[in-house]
């Protein structure tokens, strides 16, 4: 899949049950949304495997602060 | 997964995590980890325990109705998890799982062990019917297992430790979505 932040956005709102989607953007702070949980993680971690065939590991979200850097690590690893 | 005889199981494996069975020369690990105000606080049981009760509890939970295994990750030993009172009668057991490695806590880690023993106990020991308690202010504990498919008991809404029990069809929605990479 092509690397579209934008996309990769959506993806990874789609992840969320309760937050509202104008709170995920790519300057989000991830790990402070109210919603943020291990589960949340796991379900993204897994949505980037499948769709961009990216394995992260704990430290790539760790050291991760928003959803822009995320996504710069995904596409670094591709 | 691979694993060692029902009655003699020592090590579980698979996701990325080994699971050893509890022995005598780990309680004292088991006992500093469960004293330690950070793993205290979630449980139900919050006193104080000694070595002689920790020895006392081991003696009382090794045997086939209890499994308790330390998790190991990359190396290291990071928490404990565990299926207790198993009734293979009524198909039933309470499983359980600590982390006691901060690192470890927010990431894939302990769905990784949750995963491996739940293998277990529905392949092996062949239990159909979860159930699980959770201090109601244990946030966390909740989030986590609502995504392994618990859901709240009837009637548990004011109750300070409250039992979940397991609904198969929500725990395989996550699993779905999840398995292909915690098996890579």
């Amino acid at each position: 899949m092509k690397m579209d932040i934008q996309n990769f956005i959506g993806k990874f709102a789609e992840q969320f049950e309760t937050t509202n989607a104008s709170e995920i953007k790519a300057t989000t702070e991830f790990k402070k949304l109210g919603e943020w949980s291990s589960l949340i993680a796991l379900s993204v971690i897994a949505m980037i495997d499948e769709e961009y065939d990216v394995t992260l590991k704990g430290n790539d979200i760790r050291n991760a602060n928003t959803i822009e850097d995320l996504f710069n690590v995904v596409k670094s690893k591709k | 997964m691979s694993m060692e005889r029902f009655k003699d199981i020592k090590v579980l494996e698979g996701y990325g995590v080994k699971l050893r069975r509890l022995t005598e020369d780990k309680i004292e690990l088991v006992r500093k980890w469960r004293n330690d105000p950070k793993i205290q606080q979630y449980m139900e049981y919050r006193e104080y325990i000694t070595p002689e009760m920790q020895k006392a509890w081991f003696k009382k939970i090794d045997n086939d109705n209890n499994f308790y295994f330390i998790i190991e990750y990359e190396g290291k030993e990071i928490g404990l998890i565990d299926i207790k009172n198993v009734d293979y009668e009524k198909s039933e057991g309470e499983p359980g799982i600590f982390i006691w490695d901060d690192s470890c806590l927010e990431l894939d880690v302990p769905f990784r062990a949750s995963f491996c023993m739940g293998d277990f106990i529905c392949n092996v020991l062949k239990i159909k019917n979860n159930y699980i308690h959770i201090l109601r202010d244990n946030k966390r504990a909740i989030t986590y297992n609502k995504g392994l498919g618990y859901e709240l008991a009837d009637g548990q809404e004011n109750v300070e430790n409250q039992k979940y029990i397991s609904n198969p069809d929500k725990a395989k929605k996550f699993r779905e979505k999840v398995i292909k990479y915690l098996l890579k």
